[in-house]
Order: C-alpha cells, then structure tokens, then sequence
C-alpha cells in the first residue's frame, strides 16, 4: 500500500507559502491541521457531514483571511482553532442547525463513538490518547467545554454551577496538567 | 508591572488564547506581551499545550474536503488572478458599456426627435384642416341661418297672397322720375299693419345719407309711415307704422332718418289704395 506523504513545513515557512499564495502551501496548511481543526469541529456541532462542510469552510476563510493573522500576536494554529471554532458555533446558532439535531441526534453519537474508534487507530495520536486520561475529570470537563464546544467562561460557570473564579482556576490547572504533560 | 507572578497567573493569558477576551483585554494582553518576555513565554507554552490537547483529539476528515479545499483554492486564485486583471478589463468592458449605452442613449434621442418632429407637423396639420372644417362649418351654418331667415320672410309675405281678404295689397308704380321704380305695401285694417314687401321692391339703392321713406296720404295730408333702405338683396317683409283712413302712399327719397314733410321732387313711386 502506497502511502501519500503529507507536506509539512515549519511554521513559518508554511506562513510564507500561505502568504504568497502557492499551491503547496495550502496543502501542507491543510495536511499539518486538517485533522486537529476538524476534531474541534466535529466535537462542536456532532453531526459528520456539517462539520466536513464547516471544516472545508474553515480552510477557504483561513486561506482567503490569512492577511489578517498576525504571526507577532500567536501561532497560526491558535487563530486558525479560533476561526474553526466561531464557524461552529455560528452553525450551531443557526436556525436550520438547531431544528435539524433535535431529530439527528442518536445518530451522530454513533458516528462519534465510530470517529473515536477511527482516530484511536491513529498512531500518531495514540500516546497522546493516554496522557490526556491523566487530566483530571473536573478540568477535563472545563477544558472540552470552552475548547471543544466553544463555551465562554461565564457560560461554563452558569452550565456547571461554580463562581466564574474556579472555572478561571480550574481551566488554567488543565493547561498547566497539559503543558507538564506534553513539553 | 508590580506583579508580574499573579498576572501569569490570573488566567486572563488562558483566557486570550482561547479566544474568550473582548478586544481591549485582548490588546492589554498583547501589550503585556510585548513589555515582558514571561508573558510571551507562557502564552507560548499554553498555545503549544493546547495544540497539542487538539492533535490528541484529532479526527481524520474524509479524502473528499481535501480535493474539495484544494480545487477551490485552485479556483480562487484563478479568481483572484483574473480579477485583479479583470480590474482593469472589467474597467475597460464597463467604459464599453458605456460608449454602447451612449451610442444607443443618442440613436433614441435622435429616432424620438424625428418621430416628434413627424408628430408635431401632423398635428399641425390637423389644427389647418380643423379651423378650414370651422370656418366651412360657420359658412354653413351662416347659409342655413340666411336660408332660414329667407324661408320666413318667404312665408310671412306668403300669408299676404294667401289672406287677400285680411289684407289689402297696394303697388307703388313709378313716377315720372322713377319710371321702372315699384313696391308692394300691404295694409291690413283690422290688425292695424302696414308692412312693405322689399323682395318687390324696385328702386335704385340708397346710399349712406339718404333713405326712403313711406308715406300715407290721408285727406290730402301726408303722413310719415318710416323709412327704409333699399339694398340689392333685400328681402322679406318690413313692418311700417299704421295710419287710418289712408287713400294712397307714396315713397319719397328723403336725408338719413326721414323728413317731417316729403321732398316732392324725390318722389319715387306712388299707390292708391
């Protein structure tokens, strides 16, 4: 079986190539975070065929809004997550979205379990996999929420019930976990 | 900063990078960062931390997104190239549009100028045979009014033929002066009338000084009946004054409005009843 190989560049070789508009460039960008984007997404609005529409979307306003990353301000991937999550979201807000998962919602927790079984396979990921059960529950929840499902602050204080000050605490405690984790 | 340890502490730099800041929170931060090497660091690290909480949760996308991602990337760009050359071909297709649209603007102008023009003349044209159908229509109906006014004086001089016992017809023969000169006077003694018949009438016209007058001789006395024109048209019936007991009338041609007593030597022509 013949492997594809991915391009990857480093990250501001990639912003250059964005930049200037070449053909390699949009495809590295897409093959260094397609899968990273699209599990946010996917996360946000559960449903297989709206996030892949939303991730393509996020790719084209990445790739045609790139002016207005600013490399002094944080990594690519930090604006790029943003961009994707707000896409989501704003489907997730939409009328259409909202009267659609009501009836679809059974269905998509299927294709969830089955899209955690597929990304286990990834062996890339699947050390990662591990460290992240050592995050513990009470953050995790924080974390997936505001990350994952594009909550604000204020919003998981109200969803969990806890001040404002501990959802603060809590969330910088599972990046902390994160970063002695993964650096 | 007094207290840089609890700044990096505070969340606010999770906060950022997360996204969940307003945009004055977002550019303290980015000042902050800036200012302080610490600051940039952790927000590297918590970046770093985080992209790499999103590969652990990565999911492969279908084939398809990629193709779809690169075609359009593939199509923009044609887009983006062509219309940014089409800038200036667009500019150039638009001026086109305008010079057709101006071409077009002037052919119309021109094609509506003849066809007002044509119009205009038309109507002038109906406005001449329009007033030519007045004025005809006033002739005729000056005709009719004329052919009326004859018919009735035709008629009021017909009822004298048609009544010979009411009334009592009397012609005026010429005098010595006026040998062809004559005229029809009608008298009709119950209903107190004088009328003079001018279709009869036989005398040259008068002309703006002068006028005839009617005379009544009543025991040798002449009696003013009034005056009269003679006119080569004249027609129908005119109603005289009434004397009675006349004997004979005369007509006399007297100056503008008649005379007490008759000019004898213009006496025109002269009745016994």
């Amino acid at each position: 079986m013949r492997l594809k190989t991915k391009i990857t560049l480093s990250e501001n070789e990639l912003v250059h190539a964005i930049l200037t508009k070449d053909r390699n460039g949009a495809e590295a960008l897409y093959d260094m975070y397609s899968s990273s984007l699209y599990g946010v997404i996917f996360r946000i609005v559960q449903h297989e065929e709206i996030a892949e529409d939303l991730l393509q979307d996020t790719f084209i306003r990445i790739w045609n809004s790139f002016s207005s990353y600013d490399a002094s301000k944080g990594r690519l991937f930090t604006w790029m997550v943003n961009v994707a999550r707000n896409i989501a979201i704003d489907k997730t807000r939409s009328k259409e979205f909202r009267n659609n998962s009501k009836t679809e919602d059974i269905e998509n927790n299927v294709l969830t379990v089955d899209k955690q079984i597929n990304s286990k396979i990834n062996p890339e990921i699947i050390g990662l996999k591990d460290l992240i059960g050592k995050l513990k529950p009470e953050h995790k929840i924080i974390l997936d929420l505001v990350y994952f499902e594009g909550f604000t602050h204020v919003e998981v204080a109200q969803k969990l019930e806890i001040p404002l000050g501990t959802v603060k605490t809590r969330l910088r405690n599972a990046i902390i976990t994160l970063r002695k984790l993964f650096n | 900063m007094k207290n840089l340890k609890s700044y990096l502490e505070s969340g606010i730099l999770e906060q950022y990078v997360l996204g969940d800041l307003s945009v004055k929170e977002k550019l303290d931060v980015e000042n902050n960062a800036r200012q302080y090497p610490e600051v940039r660091k952790e927000l590297e690290e918590i970046e770093n931390a985080l992209m790499s909480y999103a590969r652990s949760n990565a999911i492969d996308p279908s084939k398809k997104i990629k193709t779809n991602f690169l075609n359009a990337v593939n199509n923009s760009d044609q887009v983006n190239i062509s219309s940014s050359v089409n800038t200036g071909e667009s500019y150039v297709r638009s001026l086109k549009f305008y010079k057709y649209a101006f071409a077009a603007s002037l052919t119309l102008l021109f094609i509506s100028s003849v066809l007002l023009f044509n119009l205009n003349n038309k109507l002038n044209e109906s406005y001449v045979q329009l007033a030519i159908l007045q004025s005809d229509n006033q002739k005729f109906t000056k005709q009719v009014n004329y052919k009326e006014n004859e018919l009735s004086d035709t008629k009021n001089a017909l009822q004298f033929y048609q009544n010979p016992t009411a009334y009592k017809l009397v012609t005026l023969k010429g005098s010595a002066k006026a040998p062809e000169a004559s005229l029809l006077v009608a008298l009709n003694e119950e209903k107190e009338e004088v009328m003079i018949d001018l279709s009869s009438l036989r005398m040259p016209s008068n002309d703006q000084e002068h006028q005839y007058q009617l005379w009544a001789m009543v025991d040798g006395k002449p009696v003013d009946l009034g005056v009269f024109d003679a006119k080569d048209d004249s027609t129908g019936m005119k109603k005289m004054k009434f004397i009675k007991d006349a004997q004979s009338f005369a007509v006399t041609l007297e100056p503008k409005g008649g005379s007490l007593n008759p000019t004898m030597d213009k006496m025109m022509a002269i009745g016994t009843i």
